[in-house]
């Protein structure tokens, strides 16, 4: 018995430091130098790999056929044209999508994700392709007014797990004391918030606006309020730590898109303003 | 009518991760089979140091919850081999089966009466070759029962391979949920088609365990 214990502890130390020299290695020589020819790796290869969350239309979904649709699809594959590269998307849950990105899983993210401070310690961020707009939204007739964010305060409230919202709920809602934390529910999927709401499991949700706006026309949830103090920047494309050269090849394609219009048609074309 | 359209356009969405289920389903046993009968030999017949490493896999693996195995193998192993997801997943739910089969497979080892060893060393046959042609057999069937219930948990457990990225049934059902929000269509017939897989592994299974049972 002393024996087993003695292997199990020294299996658990030849682990850890197994995981220590790796995660080591993306800080040392060999990692930045891998990583600052992330682009040269993309050309090479002759396809880009990009994760995404494909539950959240019209952002990325998954059709009836079995393809990627949505306004971030079209986006990637626009910018994919000017790489001159094919793009493979791979679909994940949102929560999987940073540690993938940073293990050299997929090549970028897209999946309507912010530019965090929290995630940009992670992984690095291209501009914005799409300023962020979010919603609070609660079940039809509910009575409820949102004038301002901080309304929402002391009424059981959710969000999906590890956004934006979520956090913006647990900064200026739960730690300033004015909502009781088992009033926040964290739910893994937007779509599943929703019908909570809609069956008055929970008074309101915070998520972003036109995902929203798609789930009250589906569900008949109704609209409080449309804003932009809950966010934090807008939406951008996540690329691994210290891809300096892909992340400005990036840039330059997505800035290029926006002024000659691209994007903007893109939008149109997925039912966004 | 639409509805019946809609229903079977959403069933053949979902169809889609079958082949996927059973694909992890089907490696994640064999891999699990081959890491558990091993370990479960080294468990009962093994020196100082295999008995005490098959323990030591055997104690961490269970402890763990499949999908932070899964997590890890996919993050850590994946780093030195560039496996698909499917692979990773399938593999990882594999080594986290093997743990619970190992335990299986002891049992069924240490049920063979000792009296075999010694009868089959006495007539000259090695350790091994005991173990191979006279143990290993026995000891198998004797599992069947035990295996069987095994075998619908990683069905089930495969629905955990998701978090890195592979699309089977419960996901098409979360993609179809997603896009048409209807969990109760969805939902209800990812639980069919589980239901019929499950089904389908008891008959098999129950038929294996006649056909083989030991006369004892």
């Amino acid at each position: 018995m002393k024996k087993q214990i003695l292997v199990a502890l020294l299996l658990i130390v030849a682990l850890l430091a197994l995981s220590a020299c790796t995660a080591v290695q993306p800080a040392g020589q060999t990692g930045a130098a891998a990583e600052s020819g992330k682009l040269a790796q993309i050309k090479a290869a002759g396809r880009i790999v990009v994760g995404t969350s494909a539950d959240y239309p019209p952002y990325e979904s998954i059709d009836a056929d079995g393809n990627f649709v949505g306004f971030d699809m079209d986006l990637i594959r626009a910018i994919g044209e000017k790489l001159g590269v094919e793009v493979e998307i791979q679909d994940m849950p949102f929560d999987s999508l940073i540690a993938s990105v940073q293990e050299g899983k997929i090549d970028a993210v897209i999946a309507a994700m912010q530019a965090t401070a929290e995630r940009d310690e992670q992984v690095d961020f291209t501009i914005p392709y799409r300023m962020t707009r979010d919603a609070f939204a609660a079940a039809p007739g509910s009575g409820l007014v949102i004038e301002k964010p901080e309304d929402a305060a002391g009424k059981s409230i959710g969000a999906q797990t590890g956004t934006v919202q979520e956090g913006w709920i647990q900064r200026n809602l739960v730690e300033t004391g004015l909502t009781p934390a088992d009033m926040v529910f964290s739910y893994e999927r937007a779509d599943q918030a929703a019908l909570d709401v809609a069956n008055g499991r929970i008074q309101l949700l915070l998520m972003d606006a036109e995902p929203a706006m798609e789930l009250a026309a589906q569900t008949g949830l109704e609209i409080l309020l449309i804003t932009e103090l809950t966010a934090e920047g807008g939406k951008s494309i996540a690329i691994p730590d210290g891809a300096t050269d892909l992340k400005a090849e990036l840039d330059r394609i997505i800035q290029e898109l926006l002024d000659d219009g691209t994007i903007q048609r893109i939008q149109e074309a997925n039912g966004l303003p | 009518m639409d509805f019946f359209q809609d229903l079977a356009t959403t069933f053949n969405f979902i169809l889609q991760g079958l082949w996927v289920t059973i694909g992890v389903t089907l490696v994640a046993l064999s891999v699990g089979f081959v890491f558990g009968v091993v370990m479960a030999m080294l468990r009962v017949y093994g020196n100082a140091f295999f008995r005490a490493l098959a323990a030591a896999y055997s104690v961490i693996v269970r402890a763990v919850p499949v999908v932070v195995i899964i997590f890890i193998l996919f993050f850590v192993i994946a780093r030195f081999v560039n496996l698909s997801p499917f692979w990773a997943g399938s593999l990882a739910l594999g080594f986290a089966s093997g743990a619970y089969q190992s335990e299986i497979f002891r049992g069924a080892f240490q049920s063979v009466p000792p009296g075999q060893m010694t009868a089959a060393r006495a007539i000259g046959m090695s350790r091994v070759q005991a173990i191979q042609s006279i143990i290993l057999p026995q000891a198998v069937r004797l599992a069947l029962p035990a295996w069987g219930n095994e075998a619908t948990l990683v069905l089930k457990d495969s629905t955990l391979v998701f978090v890195v990225g592979v699309p089977e049934i419960l996901r098409r059902a979360q993609q179809v949920s997603a896009r048409t929000l209807e969990p109760f269509i969805a939902f209800g017939l990812a639980l069919l088609l589980y239901l019929a897989l499950t089904l389908l592994t008891t008959q098999v299974l129950q038929w294996l365990e006649r056909r083989y049972r030991l006369q004892m």
